[in-house]
């Protein structure tokens, strides 16, 4: 973990809302996990806080972001310039865990902008995942081009394309037809953990990627808590505990 | 190169420097970018005699000069930090200052009994913003008696030095750590952060409170140890909008005899070892061989 110097490689915009930004950095980051995120100190003083973003691609010194303009934050983000320098602290938090054992068949799921938080888990998982990739409408499948060699089941709201409706239904569509244990992995909003949750036995191994407003990222203000079955302690740190958490675990 | 240390409560400092409290966790997670012994003292995560699970998310909302928290004194309780984090601060031979609250006095009481004088623990720092539930919920922090009659209470348990946090959200600062030096307070924490509510216009929401922190506080914490300084003759910890070493210069001058930093750790995770830096650089530059030029 380090606060790396940034620069502003490109910033470019897939479709209408979202974009991608490479930074080349001071340093290159060694070791990290899929999963893992940066806390970016956006360059416009009207914004206090930085804003964290999982790792959406990371080789040596260049780092990707793949973002959504969901408020101030992210639109000012959206008008860094190539050139533009900042800080970026990572990588934060306890990512996936993609040593599972081969009896498992990896299930990646993803909601929307979702996907930026499970790109890297996709490439670095050793066996080949079944994707579930839902979103609103078609357009939003350009977001899914870079790994459309590897299998993959669409959904769209919409039904522009794909199944007709959201990806849990897609997903338990499937679920049955699975002779070997899976092993899922999810990143989406809240609304797709609690289908996704009810629509599964306990007996299923399910990590999930949280976000929560944060200030440091560090574990050092307890600001971005989720709340979990552990009695003794309940609220975790997003930041600290997560982002990557036991969807059996947390309180949804 | 000039000398930070600083005399506090009967020890030596390394230098004037701490965090402020809630701001750097138990004190491990930052090992990964710094080591905490660069600091004169760690401050602690307010603790209390039984743990408490704290607020419902969200509990950070950003605002255009600082931010609100509410995170609801979530701690893991005094037992438990001295079994799991104490150890840290030992290994790290690093003055601790225990900030510690309650509902009610005798939680206070209770809590400061429960610490045992040792080297280490340089003072029992109380949060006196909390709300008496005795009293209807009114802090303890907000009438001049019922200050003096707390720390009077937890100073006659504990032979370690006691500080006195102050709320600023009171008509007359002065009164309050004039009662607090009265009842023998070694020392005070100027101030804590502001109380204020947060608007949120999507959801008309108008129920979110939290204490305001961030660089807008500088000017009302240095009035706040400016005026105490004039009328009380204990130490004066400054904290509130702390941004960089310039800042320091500007509490010292004022009147702290030591500074703790917090929000601006968020926004930069270096900000204290550059302000550590940042001040000998700027003692070195002006001649002063001693932080004890420039404070008062």
């Amino acid at each position: 973990m380090n606060d790396f110097e940034a620069e502003v490689i490109r910033n470019e915009q897939i479709i209408k809302d979202f974009f991608i930004i490479e930074f080349s950095l001071s340093k290159p980051i060694e070791a990290f996990e899929p999963g893992q995120f940066v806390m970016i100190k956006i360059p416009d003083q009207r914004v206090f806080l930085r804003r964290p973003f999982s790792i959406y691609d990371l080789h040596g010194d260049s780092l990707s972001i793949l973002y959504k303009i969901k408020g101030e934050g992210t639109r000012l983000l959206s008008k860094a310039w190539k050139g533009v320098k900042t800080q970026i602290l990572g990588p934060l938090g306890r990512g996936f865990n993609i040593n599972i054992p081969d009896i498992f068949k990896p299930v990646v799921i993803a909601g929307g902008i979702g996907i930026a938080g499970v790109s890297l888990l996709i490439k670095k998982l050793k066996n080949i995942p079944d994707i579930f990739y839902g979103c609103t409408e078609e357009m939003e499948l350009r977001l899914i081009d870079h790994i459309k060699s590897k299998p993959v089941f669409f959904a769209t709201m919409d039904g522009s394309y794909g199944f007709k409706g959201d990806v849990i239904t897609l997903f338990e569509r499937h679920f049955q037809g699975y002779n070997s244990p899976i092993y899922v992995f999810a990143c989406g909003p809240l609304a797709m953990y609690k289908s996704l949750k009810e629509k599964i036995p306990e007996s299923i191994h399910c990590e999930v990627l949280l976000e929560e407003r944060m200030a440091c990222g560090l574990g050092l203000c307890f600001g971005c808590v989720k709340k979990t079955i552990d009695e003794k302690e309940p609220y975790k740190r997003v930041c600290k505990e997560g982002p990557v958490f036991d969807i059996w675990q947390i309180l949804l | 190169m000039a000398d930070l240390a600083v005399g506090l409560l009967g020890k030596v400092l390394k230098n004037p420097v701490m965090n402020a409290s809630g701001t750097m966790g138990y004190g491990v997670e930052i090992e990964p970018l710094w080591g905490i012994e660069k600091m004169g003292a760690y401050v602690t995560k307010g603790l209390s005699l039984k743990p408490h699970h704290g607020n419902p998310p969200p509990r950070v909302f950003e605002e255009k000069c600082g931010m609100i928290n509410s995170i609801g004194l979530h701690n893991i309780g005094i037992e438990a930090f001295f079994n799991v984090y104490m150890p840290f601060f030992k290994k790290k031979d690093l003055p601790v200052i225990i900030n510690f609250f309650g509902f009610s006095e005798d939680e206070y009481v209770e809590c400061a009994r429960y610490i045992k004088p040792h080297r280490l623990i340089l003072a029992l720092e109380a949060n006196l913003s909390c709300p008496n539930i005795k009293a209807g919920g009114i802090s303890f922090g907000k009438e001049p008696e019922s200050v003096y009659r707390l720390i009077k209470k937890i100073k006659s348990v504990t032979e370690t030095p006691v500080i006195a946090k102050l709320t600023p959200e009171v008509t007359d600062i002065v009164s309050i750590a004039i009662a607090a030096y009265e009842a023998g307070a070694d020392g005070l924490t100027l101030i804590n952060t502001v109380p204020a509510i947060h608007v949120d216009i999507e959801n008309r929401n108008i129920s979110i409170r939290g204490g305001l922190s961030g660089p807008l506080l500088k000017p009302i914490a240095l009035k706040a140890i400016r005026d105490c300084s004039e009328k009380v003759p204990i130490p004066i910890i400054g904290v509130g909008g702390i941004m960089d070493w310039e800042d320091c210069v500007a509490f010292f001058m004022a009147g702290a005899r030591a500074v703790q930093v917090g929000t601006a750790t968020f926004l930069d995770p270096y900000a204290i070892p550059k302000i550590i830096d940042g001040l000998r650089n700027y003692m070195d530059k002006k001649g002063y061989s001693s932080i004890n030029n420039i404070i008062g």
